[in-house]
């Protein structure tokens, strides 16, 4: 009698629960709306609500701030009530993120060329075109021109981008610890045999290390292997962008490949790349965050980017860059960070570019939104240096990062400035920059070239496998997926592009 | 003789069993240890089996940056287990009777139905769509355990419970005049208990590791689980480690602390763990007495 019982009272409570949580949804929501109604528009603009996705955790500050001064901030500029949403960041450009395009939900986050490409042609994101030139307005001019053209397929504006720093070079230089290159009696590094003596003698001093901490140093090469200016489309394909002509590259199939892998295979026997990085190479970015390497792949951004995280484990870290042994012109892609895209199902894309442009509007909106509040989250001092008073990320940095805004902190030293801010002056802009490769006549070919890249020419290229044991049956693969079609149609639609520009 | 034989065996049996549970507790051990380690040190040093330098920073930086946070959680993840997993029995054990009974005509058409979704399923897109336009189980707490309401396998091992009942007993319960629910709960459910455990304690494992639905479902920091924070905080380092972030123009996003991924785990693991070793008897002996009954 008394075990019915217990079954019954639960099967009360779960009936009672189950319709409590779905009483309490709905009741919430007719509170919105109406909350929503009863406010009326003081700036002439209907109210508008938005969803802005990020990627990442979501700290502290910014959940408060998020409640608060934003909200307040956007909702006195654009009269819009904004909510950040944070979700993990392996749901960026898929996942979660593809569901809720998908099922039309109302929200807009931020994407990469691959990721807009894809997309539009599923009519996944809203054309943007109609709004740039009265809502853009402000970061028109803040924002570089040719980032613009980088997320505009056809002429229509499907991203809005944000972010205006020295981009160009990325990951062709050397990022080297300095305080370990000094500590071994050396003071620079201008080639490959100089970059290896360091390797030696810094190993000699700190046998715990572990040289190169990545498995990609085809960029940080080139130098090294080639006269030509490379520049990677995608793991396949490159552009040769000291030649004047639309002619793609067959990374794979050139010679430069073959004396790539050569260098990186005596890496890798020598453990500059350390063994474990075949199995485990999540742990390699793990290493330099701790210092436990001596170089990385460098940006104009990394030595005071990379330096804080590393501070953390070692005090006293410095990084420089170096470009090993030629003087190349840097390329560049274009200056943006990312860019915003909005769902095709979104009530109000205007609005939501508004809010974009206030991103990226002002000194004072800048601040707001990438520092926090003045004196509270912040301080700024007579050089215009930064201080933060919580280490709490708002908006991220590295998303805002505008070269015309960006306030450094005091451990920067001046020279670096200034060297940073004149990092793009003699770069060049990539000659395939705003081409975007529709591929829908190739999809399944680069779902299988996919494959082919990582079971098969990732361990060649990072020097795990020897090249002439095993490239030949590598390339076998490659063709058999189909990459003479890929390549073919690859070089047409950029032809025509090139032709057209 | 025979018992000297015996003894050799057992010694043999127990040190292969005790080397196999110290290859499974190495682990746990190593992130217990880092987890009471100092960053510097287990930076400098890498893991060890005692912690380097002892201290309870990691606890304390979490607990004073994030204890609400780390609280809530604690008490979705547990309202979630303890309503889940009962409504989930009641769900299942119900639907199992059902396709055992034998007076149903249509139980055959049921059993069917169920099986055929453990063959086919519509995707993730649809059971999206589903879930949060038609059901509208997004934001809320039901949406962390209805979806997992049927778990068609163990649906299925209740239903072989309750067809080891004697149908004898049945019948001589309904010439009593008892109805189908009076069967349910005073005979069938009774004689089934050991399923049930079994059962529950699936459901409940499931509804503890869970964060699929939190991830699909919810953005409401509010409703997040223990398990949804964890892997939140996995996810994000392991794909800025993977070198995709290059694509959006080599974001550097400092990524958490070695000692506070370590300390994450050992906050999600402990409930369990601690739990486990008062239950693991049930497991063991529900699906022992399913085998010799069946």
């Amino acid at each position: 009698m008394s075990k019915k019982r217990v079954w019954a009272v639960l099967f009360l409570a779960t009936t009672l629960l189950l319709s409590a949580c779905s009483k309490g949804e709905s009741g919430a929501a007719t509170e919105n709306a109406t909350g929503e109604n009863n406010e009326s528009a003081g700036s002439g603009l209907k109210p508008a609500k938005l969803k802005i996705v990020l990627y990442g955790d979501e700290s502290a500050r910014m959940k408060e701030l998020a409640k608060t001064e934003f909200k307040d901030i956007v909702k006195k500029e654009i009269n819009a009530e904004v909510e950040f949403q944070f979700i993990p960041w392996t749901e960026y450009g898929g996942g979660k993120t593809d569901l809720m395009l998908s099922t039309g939900e109302d929200f807009a986050t931020y994407t990469d060329t691959n990721y807009m490409v894809k997309s539009v042609a599923k009519g996944l994101y809203a054309d943007l075109t109609p709004y740039m030139d009265s809502a853009a307005a402000d970061m028109k001019k803040t924002v570089d021109e040719h980032s613009f053209k980088a997320f505009q397929l056809g002429g229509k504006q499907y991203a809005v981008p944000v972010g205006n720093k020295p981009n160009s070079g990325e990951f062709y230089s050397v990022l080297v610890r300095q305080d370990l290159l000094e500590e071994v009696g050396m003071s620079g590094v201008s080639s490959l045999t100089e970059l290896e003596q360091f390797y030696e003698k810094a190993l000699a001093a700190h046998p715990e290390l572990v040289g190169y901490a990545s498995t990609d140093a085809r960029r940080l090469l080139m130098y090294e292997y080639t006269d030509k200016n490379l520049y990677w489309q995608n793991d396949f394909l490159a552009l040769d962008e000291s030649a004047q002509d639309d002619k793609i590259i067959s990374w794979f199939e050139s010679e430069e490949f073959k004396a790539y892998t050569q260098i990186m295979r005596s890496w890798y026997e020598r453990a500059i790349i350390p063994k474990y990085a075949a199995t485990n190479t999540p742990q390699l970015q793990s290493d330099w965050n701790s210092g436990k390497a001596m170089f990385w792949a460098g940006t104009a951004a990394r030595p005071f980017e990379g330096a804080a995280t590393i501070s953390q484990a070692v005090p006293d870290a410095k990084l420089t860059n170096y470009f090993l042994s030629k003087d190349l012109p840097k390329i560049s892609r274009g200056t943006y960070s990312t860019a915003w895209f909005v769902s095709a199902s979104a009530a109000d894309p205007e609005r939501y570019v508004m809010f974009f442009n206030l991103l990226q509007k002002n000194q004072e909106l800048y601040d707001l939104f990438a520092y926090g509040i003045q004196d509270k989250d912040y301080t700024v001092d007579e050089n215009g240096r930064l201080t933060r008073l919580t280490t709490d990320a708002l908006i991220p940095d590295w998303l805002m990062m505008n070269k015309n805004f960006m306030r450094f902190d005091k451990s920067v030293p001046d020279d670096f400035i200034e060297q940073y801010k004149a990092w793009d002056d003699e770069a060049v802009i990539s000659k395939g920059a705003g081409f975007n490769f529709d591929n829908t006549p190739v999809k399944n070919e680069e779902t299988k070239m996919g494959g082919v890249f990582s079971e098969f020419l990732a361990p060649i290229a990072s020097g795990f496998l020897d090249y002439d044991e095993n490239f030949p049956r590598a390339l076998e693969k490659l063709k058999a997926a189909g990459f003479d079609k890929y390549i073919a149609e690859y070089q047409k639609q950029f032809s025509e592009w090139y032709a057209a520009k | 003789m025979a018992n000297q034989e015996n003894r050799t065996l057992i010694v043999i049996f127990y040190l292969c069993i005790g080397v196999f549970a110290l290859i499974c507790l190495a682990p746990f051990v190593l992130a217990v240890s880092g987890s009471l380690s100092t960053e510097a040190k287990l930076a400098a040093e890498g893991y060890s089996f005692l912690p380097r330098s002892i201290t309870l920073d990691t606890y304390k930086f979490m607990f004073d940056s994030k204890a609400e946070q780390i609280i809530q959680a604690y008490v979705v993840s547990v309202a979630v287990t303890v309503i889940g997993t009962a409504s989930a029995v009641l769900v299942t054990t119900a639907y199992a009777y059902v396709i055992t009974a034998k007076g149903f005509r249509y139980r055959n058409f049921f059993a069917f139905l169920a099986y055929f979704t453990m063959l086919f399923s519509g995707g993730t897109l649809p059971w999206y769509i589903l879930s949060t336009k038609y059901y509208h189980l997004d934001d809320t707490l039901a949406g962390l355990f209805v979806p997992y309401l049927l778990n068609v396998f163990l649906m299925y091992l209740q239903a072989n419970y309750f067809k080891s009942i004697p149908h004898e007993v049945i019948e001589s319960a309904q010439i009593d005049g008892a109805g189908h629910f009076r069967i349910f709960f005073r005979i069938m459910l009774p004689l089934g208990q050991v399923g049930l455990v079994t059962i529950s304690l699936f459901y409940a494992l499931q509804f503890w590791n869970d964060f699929y639905l939190s991830l699909m479902l919810i953005s409401d920091e509010r409703l997040y689980t223990i398990q949804y924070m964890m892997y939140f905080m996995m996810a994000n380092i392991q794909y800025l480690a993977s070198g995709n972030s290059a694509q959006i123009g080599g974001a550097v996003v400092a990524p958490p602390l070695e000692t506070a991924k370590m300390a994450m785990t050992c906050l999600t693991v402990l409930p369990i763990a601690i739990l486990y070793p008062f239950l693991q008897r049930y497991f063991v002996r529900g699906i022992i007495v399913g085998s010799v009954k069946g």
